[in-house]
């Protein structure tokens, strides 16, 4: 590190607090976030729909193809910005130390990464600019949508490993260790199967918005944008599916491997904005499923499945949203020395527990929902219904659902990143330490720190400030 | 001979008429044996054209068994089924005999290739509905070859009784002891006793390779009897336009089909593919190309890889972890998903048993009418995502495991 170490003292101290700084990181992350996941889940979509508009000679796949590229191709202008911003700016400016540690411990995967961002760009600027020169060619037309895809899921993947690497560290020596860090694969599951759920959310709230709006009533678009919300919704919820158990899986690994951040997200100060996630993830299930049932309604079925499906789901909906207790934390259901149930005066609520009954909940949002989005396709796949019949209330259910999907992205964020507090790099950097920054001598004794027990080194102690 | 089917060159030129002594010969082994009839009912039969390289996956998976039987044969040369000479024969093989050792990869990279084919045979004869009536019960034989072969391979792995097979044995025959009722009876049967011992290696061995091929042969054998008996489906691909069809272009259509088809006068529609291509030699090229790569590839994972030999079974070396085979990953992590002792009964014998029965009921459960995919929902969204679940379980279990 001598090389790192006699080119650091230069830098000079950025006069901002870290309340300030984290919140600036932290807004444009969370942006940028929303972005990347919006394109990695766009990128697969495209390449489906393009597929199927080839082979089945689909006027309606075609025409939502083109628009989605060109809807990807303008958005990636704006999160690509806002990515490399985050790097030049925010993090070599705010946050120095965080990425130095970071590029120091994942610097090939980081090279990678960058590779990966050109690729991209290579992939995407032919299909949004020359989307119909390439369709003479149909084939390589897909082909590329499908090696956009998997750029960006590369992407995703090498990113993750920094994402998992700050909450479950392993030794800094060993980069296949830190690659396949604890979190690193459920991580990867749940992000990948969330961007595709998050893209579907965004066509569904796109054209749930277009349908309420008077353009939306003209003939020649109406069931274009009915067709285009239902598409959206079956990606969102079909997606959503996967969660429960993904999720579950994922805080098991946060359990074992970093149990404070788990027991801060569970049962402590973040257990409250965790209980508002699970909230939201009902709405997302019962609120997409009531869409089916009316969707099918509105062409003149009645569906008593899908009726059913639906009060199960909302069943399920506010089993999983009752707290487990009348407190803000467990802790305080301690202090206040009133761990019995409500109807002996205390402060539990034995039916909001996880075990068994949020894990129930779970249960039967995934069973549910596989046999309310089959009820549905079935109606869909001998066509049963017509295109433009959806109304106001099947309008209003898209945006309900894509607005509740924008915001378990935003919270999860602000949950993960707050659950490893005060650490930034579980039990191996400080958030404060990288605004109270002074230069490691020449010797370089600040990047020669102490291991700590995960045998992950430290690598500005802040024993040197004064 | 259906319409538009000639006979290729090829065929006409394999199966000419010889002369001379080889004449003779044959003739005299014909008259007895019936050899040209044989060859007729084994090569010549039309098979639906579209799609054909994927319906190899089906002959795929008997090279790979006849591959794994043959290999079986010669591991059986040298290795011998006790607890005290099991590891050391291997051990042997694996530093003095070159032959053996790479007859031993084979065998275990010929069972991983099985695996894939054999799945990849199932997810397509799932999407193409190719179970669908008159074919449901070839589908259930297909589920119970499937078991079979998992079957195999989870005993298989207890052979070489290194630490690996020791560990697995113990932990397989000891989630089997939570089966209700008569769990520990199960377990004592399998292991000849309340604990491990040499006749735990004896019985697995003979279920290995006594048991479980004994039944897989007959069924591989049902399993094509029945192919033969209604004809390859194939894929929707072949039936398309068949609705618009009159009654009267559909029978002439059938009259003019070659045997098989049409197969039972059931579901007309899907009796006969709309294209068709004779066996041999079209669909038996694609069969030979894509079973030649695959044995290329067991063969080329044989020399480079081998097969793995841990140190001898230690049962005092309590702070082994072991893992399971690759294909055992999801079940693994199911286990792991139900850690309460009561529980897992659940994760071991409901949730697996229920997917299992469920996936032999298929011909019964879809009720659809159609064969594409799209129009089938009923059981492809449930069967996208059991497959999307099985995908995650074993990822899930791989960083689980890596993480130990």
């Amino acid at each position: 590190m001598p090389l790192l170490a006699a080119a650091t003292p230069q830098l000079t101290q950025v006069p901002i607090s870290t309340g300030v700084a984290t919140a600036l990181v932290a807004l444009l992350m969370l942006t940028h976030v929303q972005f990347a996941a919006w394109q990695q889940g766009g990128y697969i979509i495209l390449a489906v729909s393009d597929f199927v508009g080839w082979k089945r000679k689909s006027e309606r796949y075609d025409r939502f193809s083109k628009g989605l590229v060109t809807a990807l191709g303008a958005t990636f202008a704006v999160g690509g910005s806002l990515a490399i911003f985050a790097v030049m700016i925010l993090f070599l400016g705010l946050w120095a130390h965080f990425w130095i540690d970071v590029q120091r411990v994942l610097f090939w995967p980081l090279v990678a990464e960058a590779a990966a961002f050109v690729g991209e760009i290579i992939c995407l600027y032919p299909l949004y600019a020359r989307w119909d020169r390439l369709g003479r060619v149909r084939g390589l037309r897909v082909g590329l949508e499908v090696l956009l895809f998997i750029n960006a899921e590369l992407q995703m993947l090498l990113i993750n490993m920094v994402a998992s690497y700050m909450l479950t560290p392993r030794n800094a020596f060993n980069l296949p260790a830190i690659m396949m860090n604890p979190t690193e694969i459920p991580l990867e599951i749940h992000r990948m199967v969330g961007n595709i759920a998050w893209a579907g959310a965004i066509i569904a709230l796109t054209a749930g918005i277009r349908l309420l709006l008077r353009s939306g009533h003209r003939p020649d678009v109406r069931p274009y944008l009915d067709w285009m919300g239902h598409y959206g919704l079956i990606y969102a919820i079909g997606f959503t599916i996967a969660q429960p158990l993904v999720g579950w899986e994922y805080a098991k690994e946060i359990q074992l491997h970093a149990y404070a951040s788990w027991y801060d997200m569970m049962l402590g100060g973040l257990s409250v904005a965790f209980l508002f996630q699970v909230f939201l993830l009902g709405a997302i299930f019962t609120v997409g499923i009531f869409y089916l049932w009316r969707r099918v309604r509105a062409s003149g079925f009645r569906s008593p499945a899908l009726a059913v499906c639906t009060l199960l789901s909302f069943g399920a909906w506010m089993l999983i949203s009752t707290p487990s207790s009348l407190a803000w934390s467990y802790e305080s259901v301690f202090a206040a020395n009133a761990n019995v149930p409500i109807w002996q005066g205390g402060l539990l609520i034995p039916w909001g527990a996880m075990i068994p009954w949020k894990l129930t909940a779970l249960v039967a949002f995934t069973g549910v929902t596989i046999v309310a989005l089959t009820t549905y396709l079935k109606y869909v796949s001998r066509g049963k219904l017509r295109w433009g019949d959806a109304g106001r209330g099947q309008a209003i259910s898209l945006i309900a659902v894509g607005v509740a999907v924008s915001l378990i992205m935003a919270l999860m964020g602000f949950i993960r990143e707050n659950s490893r507090g005060p650490f930034l790099i579980t039990n191996h950097m400080l958030i404060n330490q990288q605004q109270n920054y002074s230069p490691p001598s020449s010797t370089g004794p600040a990047l020669q720190g102490p291991a700590s027990n995960s045998g992950v080194s430290v690598i500005l102690p802040v024993e040197t400030h004064p | 001979m259906a319409q538009g089917l000639e006979r290729s060159p090829i065929a006409a030129k394999l199966t000419r008429p010889v002369s001379g002594l080889m004449a003779t010969t044959y003739r005299w082994v014909d008259e007895r044996l019936g050899v040209t009839d044989l060859m007729h009912q084994l090569l010549y039969e039309a098979v639906p054209r579209r799609g054909a390289w994927a319906y190899s996956l089906g002959s795929a998976t008997l090279i790979v068994i006849i591959l794994q039987i043959v290999t079986g044969m010669f591991l059986l040369w040298t290795y011998v089924p006790s607890t005290t000479e099991a590891w050391e024969s291997l051990n042997f093989i694996e530093h003095h005999d070159e032959f053996a050792a790479i007859v031993r990869g084979m065998h275990l990279w010929g069972a991983y290739i099985l695996f894939i084919v054999i799945g990849l045979h199932m997810v397509r004869t799932f999407v193409s509905g190719s179970y669908k009536k008159p074919r449901e019960l070839n589908w259930i034989i297909g589920v119970v070859l499937f078991l079979l072969v998992l079957g195999l391979g989870i005993t298989g792995s207890m052979l070489p009784w290194d630490q690996a097979a020791y560990w697995t044995a113990t932990v397989v025959t000891h989630v089997i002891s939570y089966f209700p009722l008569f769990g520990t009876q199960i377990e004592e049967i399998l292991r000849g006793g309340p604990q491990m011992g040499p006749a735990t290696l004896t019985r697995f061995f003979a279920i290995h390779i006594w048991l479980l091929p004994a039944l897989l042969v007959p069924m591989i054998g049902l399993h094509l009897i029945l192919l033969r008996r209604h004809g390859e489906h194939g894929s929707w691909v072949n039936y398309e336009g068949v609705e618009e069809e009159t009654e009267v272009e559909r029978s002439r259509r059938m009259a003019a089909a070659e045997a098989p088809y049409p197969a039972l006068p059931s579901d007309p529609g899907y009796a006969v593919p709309v294209d068709l291509d004779e066996f041999f030699p079209s669909q038996v090229f694609k069969d030979a190309v894509v079973s030649f790569a695959l044995v290329l590839i067991i063969f080329v994972m044989a020399i480079v890889v081998g097969a793995p030999l841990e140190r001898a079974a230690n049962p005092a070396a309590l702070n082994y972890v072991p893992t399971p085979e690759w294909f055992f990953l999801p079940l693994d992590q199911l286990l792991v998903q139900f850690p309460q002792a009561w529980m897992i009964p659940v994760g071991v014998f409901v949730v697996p048993g229920i997917g299992t029965t469920l996936l032999m009921l298929v011909p019964f459960l879809d009720r659809t009418p159609g064969r594409e995919p799209w129009r089938r929902p009923e059981v492809m969204v449930p069967g996208l995502f059991t497959v999307l679940f099985l995908v995650f379980e074993a990822m899930l279990a791989v960083g689980r495991l890596f993480n130990l």
